[in-house]
């Protein structure tokens, strides 16, 4: 096919504005799916996705559209996620892209990732067609989304296209202007074969399989392909089209998206970002391919069962090839055994991590309590990163610990500003300065520590802003601060793995609402247990775990011994599925439930 | 209070034998109800009496029973003549006059009849399944009784003459307040019967209560059940009544022997479809099912399923976990010469640990759980398992 009737564009926006649902309707319009097969949210294929009604990973689809000019394009659509912490997955489908559709909720207006987003696509030089979507809904408000395009994004009116991915408004519109608007396929007379791999996943028959984008030659099955980072070279077994199952084909060519499976079958061997050509005449430059991101939180992952720890070893190393935003690396806890230091780009990153492990690998872990990267001075000038709170050295020998800040722009209404302010100052940040966006909305650009914002900080802006406040940061410096590291200790142990940095003055208050928010998801023991936090062997705050008040079979009579011990068993059974520290049974989404019942 | 030490204070000679009959009849299903029982047809009845004889023919019986229990079902649902019958297998394989002998009856299946020839064979003791006085409740439960039926019932069996008579009573029943338990307590009181029985709804699988529950329609309550507990065990002991097991009350010389000798892991046979056996080295329940129970018969065999061994290490296990639902508790020493191979140092631990959370005390050797203790049994037997988990 010409490489003039290509085109390649993603989507995107704040969360919830409706990328996937919009794209449901250009899968429809352009008949990729019948209508039999279609459902909601259809790119949303992972479980997970379908469950939470958010979109995780990018979703690439090949779409043929027969335009009004009389001539059938190739469409290359990327639905991408809005949530802040999945924005490394915006940024690599922005790089196979020549365009992107920007939406805006027509009842939310420009919120802080539509910025965040719209400034990522700008840097990659993609042309951007502004689409103001849900306009169906009664509180929509065009004329300020329109003017907030225009102030916020200088975004020109006119080009702005009105949609509603629900009742089908505005797709022809849409189909329209991305062939008339996004650019035909760039680079694609480079003089050697380069492709561009943007994603990967682990197939359990195939191997590793590429997502790719072709940006000039050709591939096809049997060609011997080469990573120009490595040099590695490998058979191309099959390639293939997302339609938007993976489908094979005989060769991707110049702007297409697809699919390569090789002879590569270990997990580390291929990177995301790298660039493929072919092993006889290679081509002599790579493309741009990725900034390497930098995981903002990190927790310990542990197997709930020893001998499960090679399964967790797999599960990560195939997750890390589908998620490249996570890392990890071993450790070893002495409550927890063997497991994998991990880092996360976000709360939610690392709560969809510990899902898809225990989902799709099939094994159930336990986390420790979420940690960012501390950077420490010892007396005798050395500083090191820590991003365990185990391994803080003794407080005597530190001379300073710095911790990590950001830069958030927080977007909200005028009504609220006292609101957040105030919030902002509880986290211990400052507002550096505000900026009208409009009439009603201002923007805050605030420094916080990073530590601060990873727990409630989104979750409580929501609420004070009653939906309407959104935030995006940017990681800033690291900057000296007056840290302690408490412990938790639970029927008198120090358990490693609840261990917490902290900032002083917070410390008591911090404490006090982990134990006893731990203690009541401790689920009820027969004993009295307490948690208690601790800094240094003092004790500064406790909470009691609820003592079981009755759990006693009625009837146990000759018949009912041999059941009664299959209850029992049953019960064992039960207990196994969550970790024994001590005596106690801790069950192991434990911290995930302490951070989500704060609001 | 009672005159029976432990038995395992007593190591010498065989255990004391039991001898458990399951009459598989009920005119209708309780909504509660999970115990193996059908309709009585004529057939039926017949097979059963047959099936009956042919098994205790079968056993190896090496000693004469010292306890009879006839349970079910509803053994009240057989006609005076088939009583007769069954109690004549038992007399022939007993080997004489048991030393307590007990049957349940349905309230209103007790005639001056049937009591009859339950007292010429030799019956001492009769446990009525009451299960509440208000028609509400009786209602929830699916129960074909009324309070009139329980109280002529009780005046019968009392003018029969038999030596001991037990009154069974359910509580936490959906939409059961304290209140009515307490009068439920109180009504049974004012009968002075010699036990009394009182069993926490429990929500068993394939029950029509179960399904309710499934579907939400109703919930138990842990904390509503303990104060339903408490307020049993504080009023039978003011009442004087003794508990001697967790379900269990009754006044001076009347504890269930039969029951007693079970949870101290002595021996019992038992015969009829879904009873179970502790007999010569093996734990088994028959079949539950009369049909296939008969068909084995009838091939020689005893349908017996679900074997295990009973090795030290069962029995030791089990000793604890039943005898500590027990008041009189467990004589550890006692206990420790019988099997000396259990881990005792772990169970030492237990109990120490038991006894320190005030669950347990212990005295003159023996642990005996407290009130907050019995009213986490399973639990306590639960850590009994892990101790000996490791073995
Ligand atoms: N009224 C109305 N609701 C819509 C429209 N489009 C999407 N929604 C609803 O908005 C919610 C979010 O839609 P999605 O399509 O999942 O949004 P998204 O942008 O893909 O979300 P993320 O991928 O998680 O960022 C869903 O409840 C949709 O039903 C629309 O045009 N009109
Ligand atoms: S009478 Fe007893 S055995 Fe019969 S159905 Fe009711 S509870 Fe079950
Ligand atoms: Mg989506």
């Amino acid at each position: 096919m010409d490489v003039s009737l290509k085109r390649n564009f993603c989507i995107i926006a704040h969360v919830d504005h409706g990328k996937t649902t919009l794209s449901d309707r250009l899968l429809e319009s352009t008949h990729t799916v019948t209508q039999r097969e279609m459902k909601d949210q259809m790119l949303d294929s992972m479980d997970l996705e379908k469950e939470r009604g958010i979109t995780i990973k990018m979703h690439p689809v090949t779409m043929s559209y027969p335009a009004k000019d009389g001539k059938t394009y190739q469409l290359n659509l990327m639905d991408t996620p809005g949530h802040v912490d999945f924005s490394y997955e915006v940024s690599r489908s922005l790089a196979a892209c020549e365009g992107a559709l920007l939406l805006v909720d027509a009842a939310q207006g420009v919120e802080a990732q539509t910025v965040a987003n719209a400034h990522l696509a700008f840097a990659q030089k993609l042309k951007v067609i502004p689409v103001i979507n849900k306009i169906d809904l009664p509180s929509a408000n065009l004329e300020l989304c329109t003017r907030q395009l225009e102030d916020i994004l200088t975004i020109p009116a006119e080009e702005v296209i009105l949609a509603s991915g629900k009742s089908g408004i505005g797709i022809s519109d849409i189909l329209e202007a991305i062939v008339a608007r996004v650019p035909p396929p760039r680079w694609a007379d480079h003089a050697g074969t380069r492709i561009l791999v943007f994603d990967s996943k682990y197939d359990a028959y195939r191997g590793v399989i590429a997502y790719v984008r072709v940006f000039s030659g050709t591939i096809k099955a049997g060609d011997m392909m080469m990573l120009m980072s490595t040099g590695q070279k490998a058979e191309v077994k099959e390639v293939g089209a997302f339609h938007p199952k993976m489908e094979p084909c005989d060769d991707l060519g110049a702007g297409d998206v697809g699919y390569i499976v090789s002879t590569i079958k270990a997990t580390g061997d291929i990177k995301i970002g790298d660039t493929i050509t072919h092993a006889i005449r290679p081509a002599t430059e790579m493309l741009p391919g990725y900034k390497e991101v930098h995981p903002m939180v990190y927790c310990g992952l542990y197997p709930l069962e020893t001998q499960d720890y090679e399964k967790l070893k797999s599960a990560v190393a195939r997750l890390r090839l589908n998620d490249s935003a996570f890392v990890f690396q071993p450790e070893t806890s002495v409550a927890l055994g063997f497991g994998f230091r991990c880092g996360f780009l976000g709360l939610l990153h690392m709560e969809i991590i510990q899902e898809r492990i225990r989902r799709e690998h099939d094994v159930d872990i336990i986390s420790t309590y979420p940690s960012v990267v501390y950077k420490v001075k010892v007396h005798g000038g050395e500083t090191f990163e820590v991003d365990n709170p185990v391994n803080l050295p003794d407080p005597s020998s530190i001379q300073a610990i710095y911790e990590p800040t950001i830069t958030a722009s927080i977007h909200i209404p005028n009504t609220c500003l006292g609101d957040v302010l105030s919030l902002v100052m509880e986290k211990r940040g400052t507002c550096e300065h505000t900026t009208t966006l409009d009439t009603t909305r201002v923007m805050l650009t605030c420094l916080l520590p990073l530590n601060e914002i990873l727990v409630d900080f989104n979750d409580r802006l929501k609420s004070m802003t009653r939906g309407y406040g959104s935030m995006d940061y940017e990681l800033g410096e690291y900057r000296e601060s007056d840290l302690v590291r408490m412990d938790i200790l639970v029927n008198g142990e120090p358990v490693d793995a609840f261990a917490g940095i902290v900032h002083r003055s917070k410390a008591e208050g911090q404490g006090r609402s982990l134990c006893e928010r731990l203690a009541e998801i401790i689920p009820p023991q027969m004993f009295k247990i307490a948690v208690q936090a601790a800094i240094g062997g003092k004790i500064i705050a406790r909470g009691n775990v609820r003592e079981m008040r009755k759990d006693v079979t009625a009837k146990c009579y000759g018949g009912d011994i041999s059941r009664k011990r299959k209850l029992l068993d049953k019960q064992k059974e039960g207990k196994k599925k969550m970790k024994q520290i001590g005596r106690v049974s801790i069950p192991p989404d434990a911290f995930i439930q302490v951070l989500k019942n704060n609001s | 209070m009672l005159e029976l030490a432990p038995a395992q204070a007593k190591a010498q000679g065989p255990p004391p034998l039991g001898l458990y009959m399951h009459v598989p009849f009920c005119a209708n299903t309780c909504d509660y109800c999970a115990f193996y029982q059908t309709q009585p047809t004529a057939e039926a009845v017949r097979g059963f009496l047959a099936g009956a004889a042919r098994e205790a023919a079968l056993v190896e019986w090496n000693r004469p029973v010292d306890t009879v229990f006839w349970g079910g079902g509803t053994p009240g649902m057989l006609a005076p003549r088939a009583l007769a019958e069954l109690g004549e297998i038992v007399r022939r394989q007993g080997g004489g006059d048991p030393r307590e002998w007990s049957v349940e009856l349905a309230p209103a299946s007790v005639t001056p009849q049937r009591l009859a020839v339950l007292k010429d064979l030799g019956v001492t003791r009769i446990s009525l399944g009451v299960q509440s006085f208000q028609p509400a409740l009786l209602e929830a439960l699916g129960r074909q009784h009324t309070r009139p039926q329980v109280l002529q019932a009780y005046a019968r069996v009392r003018a029969a003459g038999f030596a001991s008579v037990n009154l069974d009573l359910i509580f936490a029943i959906p939409g059961q307040t304290l209140a009515a338990w307490q009068a439920d307590l109180a009504a049974a009181l004012e009968l002075q019967s010699d036990h009394l029985s009182t069993y926490c709804l429990t929500f068993e699988e394939d029950t029509a209560l179960f399904v309710k529950l499934a579907q939400g329609r109703v919930r138990p309550d842990a904390e509503a059940e303990a104060a339903f507990y408490t307020a049993a065990w504080e009023r039978l002991e003011a009442a004087g009544y003794a508990q001697y097991e967790i379900s269990n009350f009754a006044r001076a010389g009347h504890a269930c022997l039969h029951n007693m000798n079970t949870w101290r892991m002595a021996e019992w046979v038992g015969l009829g479809p879904s009873a179970a056996s502790q007999y010569a080295g093996w734990r088994s329940s028959n079949v539950a099912d009369l049909d296939r129970w008969r068909a084995e018969l009838a091939a020689g065999r005893r349908a017996r399923t679900d074997p295990v061994e009973l090795t030290p290490r069962v029995l030791a296990e089990d000793s604890l976990i039943f005898g500590l639902r027990m008041n009189e508790g467990v004589a550890l020493p006692a206990l420790r010469a019988r099997f000396p191979e259990a881990p005792w140092e772990k169970v030492e631990a237990l109990a120490g640990r038991l006894t320190h959370e005030g669950l347990a005390v212990s005295e003159g050797g023996a642990l005996r759980l407290t009130l907050r203790g019995r009213l986490l049994a399973d639990a306590v037997g639960g850590q009994v398992m892990e101790a000996f988990e490791s073995v």
